[in-house]
């Protein structure tokens, strides 16, 4: 998405690096509901997406040197964040055996925090977790952040081919998946 | 649905968020994490038993790597065959350099992409190729009508409508009708990239 960065930004990044934890709790405060709903569109689930919401931010401190710049900060937080997902989609692939069942807990999670503001905002969601990671994980950042293709072959470490590749035919699918909703339905 | 029907309805959808509160507390819970994560990295080892630990680990990864490279060595042959029959590999190449791509090429000194200045080369199903002269092996992935240089050999590599390959050299015509052919030690083989991956 494109957003304004904070005026005081650079100067939190500063002291961050210094190891100020003070100033990069205001970096936190400023990007917290970005990297939230960014690891909720990979997870599927609540609790999950605070888990790596926390696990973003410690992450991005301990590695903070390596930013240089070149991007937006978000885009560097949301690099983090798209990549911890994967990681977390890969563990959850592992546990197929338990996955039907943390599926229903995260459902009923959903359900029990107030869940999905509207339908539409489930259905897409449900049709988003249907997809593979990597697929996923490409929709997330051109759609949602609006990364061209070659900001996102950068953050997930492959050809802008790859992405494009990966973009389309998640299209193809979510198209069928999300079949007969109209945006005047909701 | 359009492309762009697709992209507003997806960004109309909203994700669930977690209460107000647990905003206002998450910044000051993450800096806690930091804080706590820093004490725990400068607290004084005492105990012999991380040591140990590493020194068995340490152990652990030293046999690791000799297994590893005994197993690479046996595995190289295979490896260069598994690269070209990756089909995104491919397929991501060809794309990258459409109508451009004369060759990749798999030898002893790695992968190698063949490219022709302008995109002239036509479309059609890349063929898969491998010879091997008594001391080297070479394979590449090629499209008909390509004249290339593989093993020390320079040869046209043509397919027929019947999918039947035939390569040209100098002295010497091979096809996938009678793939026996054996000279100077030359061994080749032919065939639709398809029936590779």
């Amino acid at each position: 998405m494109a957003r304004m960065a904070q005026p005081d930004e650079p100067n939190w990044i500063q002291n961050s690096l210094a190891g100020d934890t003070e100033a990069y709790a205001a970096i936190v405060k400023e990007h917290q509901k970005m990297v939230h709903a960014v690891a909720f569109r990979m997870t599927g689930s609540l609790a999950d997406a605070e888990d790596l919401t926390q696990e973003t931010f410690l992450r991005a401190f301990r590695q903070i040197d390596s930013f240089r710049g070149e991007s937006k900060f978000s885009t560097w937080l949301c690099q983090i964040a798209v990549n911890l997902g994967l990681n977390w989609c890969a563990r959850e692939n592992r546990r197929d055996d338990i996955h039907s069942e943390w599926a229903a807990d995260a459902i009923s999670e959903n359900d029990s925090r107030g869940g999905f503001p509207d339908e539409l905002s489930r259905r897409v969601q449900n049709a988003l977790d249907k997809l593979p990671a990597k697929q996923r994980a490409a929709i997330v950042l051109t759609i949602y952040e609006n990364q061209t293709h070659a900001e996102a072959a950068k953050t997930l470490n492959c050809t802008e081919a790859t992405v494009s590749w990966r973009v389309f035919t998640a299209r193809q699918k979510l198209k069928r998946l999300l079949k007969g909703i109209s945006h005047e339905q909701f | 649905m359009n492309n762009s029907e697709l992209d507003a309805l997806l960004k109309k959808a909203r994700t669930p968020e977690p209460p107000e509160e647990f905003w206002e507390e998450f910044p000051q819970q993450v800096a806690r994490g930091l804080n706590r994560a820093r004490t725990e990295n400068f607290r004084p080892r005492q105990n012999w038993f991380p040591r140990l630990a590493w020194g068995f680990a340490t152990a652990i990864c030293i046999l690791a790597a000799f297994a590893v490279g005994h197993w690479r060595g046996r595995m190289e042959a295979k490896a260069s065959t598994d690269v070209l029959a990756d089909a995104t590999m491919v397929r991501e190449t060809l794309a990258m350099f459409p109508n451009q791509v004369r060759a990749i090429v798999q030898d002893e000194h790695g992968l190698n992409l063949v490219l022709s200045d302008n995109a002239d080369v036509p479309a059609s199903p890349p063929i898969y190729v491998s010879i091997y002269d008594g001391k080297h092996h070479s394979s590449l992935v090629t499209f008909s009508g390509q004249e290339i240089q593989i093993a020390g050999q320079k040869m046209t590599v043509l397919s027929d409508a019947q999918g039947g390959i035939i390569l040209m050299g100098n002295d010497f015509a091979w096809s996938s009708r009678d793939p026996a052919y054996e000279k100077n030690d030359l061994k080749i083989e032919a065939k639709p990239l398809s029936t590779v991956m």
